[in-house]
């Protein structure tokens, strides 16, 4: 698994990291949640303990919002990382009870979000029925992907 | 002058637009409507997420993208979308399948079962960008009936415009870098007065409280509305739903702790555009908001 994981991501690019923690220092989740932050996240991965990073829940405490890759005065491209590392997380296990909800929806009716007396609410902003999904369509080729191997749908 | 050929989209609904804020799509398709941009339904599927299956599957995430990419190809239309995270997602996609053959390939033979295979030859926008094209503008002028004097606050939506390399790679900085403005140029045009205010860039805090922490999440509206106070700002302009939930939901959830806040009506951006083109607040959707806009917009002579 770990030796997968440097398949999605190069290894080198995290040799450009001096630490600076310029990436930490804007990080909205840091402001305000318990996050590990990309500063740490790139300096145990270069220490060899990216299997400690994969197997901490704290890596998906994280807005996506890229500004720490977007001020990184290295070009390391940071969402590269930690997107590689939430899906070695995820195959391990490591994935938070509301997101693999979510990606259960997504895979079983091809939509993000729960279709509850949608016709009538459309209608009420004068809109017609919302087209279906093309969900056969959808669920084959996330067979092909195997998202099966990481979430059951 | 006015170009008619180059203004037809796939829409691309998205899921929260249709199924959570139906007036946003509604306001949206009516000034589509006077402006001439002409907007053809297609069956799409979730983008998907840039917050969700990107971080849990990358391969079925470019996949799924990959599948939606091929239907407005296959109509030879260009996508137009409506959230930060579909563009960004669709976008990104685009890109890097357009860049690597390799991916490409590995795409395609997944994608041929089901008789699609991605060429590469469409591009992918968004609302803001659409309505921001001179041609545009210029019709926007000749349809708006009222001005909307109060003073607003754009908030962009990081997955708008991040990653700038690949979301506007022609409009970097030096420093390689993006700092959007067209919303905020927009909305002078329709009379308001774009106000800036500290830490506009920062995060809505949606994803954060979707997958990890709904409190934390809220915490960072409870900082940019304490921006937004001290300007004295009257409204805030979004061009995401989920941008939008945030902070009109989460609005509503600070106000059952913090008490004395006053609340600020949050608008998407076509809503705005139409009450500027004479649309009433129903028209637009503004019935369902939970941060209430009537009284301010009665105080400029809209009801």
């Amino acid at each position: 698994m770990t030796v997968k994981l440097w398949n999605f991501f190069p290894r080198e690019a995290l040799y450009e990291c001096y630490q600076c923690a310029r990436c930490t220092g804007s990080c909205p989740a840091l402001e305000v949640a318990e996050a590990l932050g990309p500063r740490e996240t790139i300096l145990k991965c270069l220490n060899l303990g990216h299997d400690e990073v994969v197997e901490d829940e704290r890596l998906w405490v994280c807005c996506t919002c890229n500004v720490c890759e977007d001020r990184c005065p290295q070009k390391i491209p940071i969402s590269d990382l930690l997107v590689a590392l939430r899906n070695s997380a995820a195959r391990r296990g490591n994935i938070p009870d509301k997101l693999q909800i979510a990606i259960e929806l997504l895979a079983k009716t091809g939509r993000s979000m729960i279709v509850h007396q949608l016709d009538e609410m459309r209608a009420h902003h004068g809109l017609a029925p919302l087209m279906p999904v093309p969900i056969d369509e959808v669920r084959e080729v996330l067979k092909k992907t195997k998202l099966d191997d990481v979430i059951e749908f | 002058m006015y170009c008619k050929d180059t203004m037809k989209y796939a829409l691309f609904l998205g899921c929260a637009i249709p199924i959570k804020y139906p007036g946003f799509e509604a306001a949206t398709r009516r000034v589509c409507e006077r402006l001439g941009i002409e907007l053809v339904d297609m069956p799409f599927a979730c983008c998907p997420p840039p917050t969700s299956l990107k971080m849990v599957h990358h391969d079925s995430w470019l996949a799924l993208a990959a599948l939606n990419l091929c239907r407005a190809e296959e109509a030879g239309l260009d996508l137009l979308t409506l959230c930060s995270g579909c563009v960004n997602t669709l976008k990104e996609a685009n890109h890097t399948l357009k860049k690597s053959d390799s991916k490409r390939r590995k795409i395609n033979r997944i994608l041929e079962d089901q008789n699609h295979h991605y060429k590469g030859t469409i591009e992918v926008t968004h609302i803001l960008d659409v309505l921001y094209q001179d041609s545009v503008v210029e019709k926007l002028i000749k349809e708006m009936s009222l001005e909307l004097p109060m003073k607003i606050g754009c908030h962009y939506g990081c997955h708008y415009f991040r990653p700038p390399k690949i979301m506007y790679p022609d409009e970097l900085s030096d420093s390689e870098s993006y700092v959007p403005v067209k919303m905020d140029h927009l909305l002078s045009i329709i009379g308001m007065e774009p106000t800036e205010y500290s830490r506009k860039f920062l995060c809505c805090g949606s994803p954060l409280g979707a997958n990890a922490d709904q409190d934390a999440g809220y915490a960072i509206v409870k900082e940019k509305l304490g921006h937004i106070r001290e300007r004295h700002i009257d409204a805030l302009s979004v061009i995401c739903p989920s941008c939008f939930e945030q902070f009109d939901m989460g609005q509503i959830a600070l106000s059952r702790k913090f008490k004395d806040q006053s609340k600020i009506p949050i608008f998407y951006l076509t809503q705005l555009v139409g009450l500027s083109m004479g649309m009433t607040p129903k028209e637009v959707g503004l019935d369902v908001h939970r941060v209430k806009s009537k009284k301010l917009l009665e105080s400029i002579g809209i009801s």
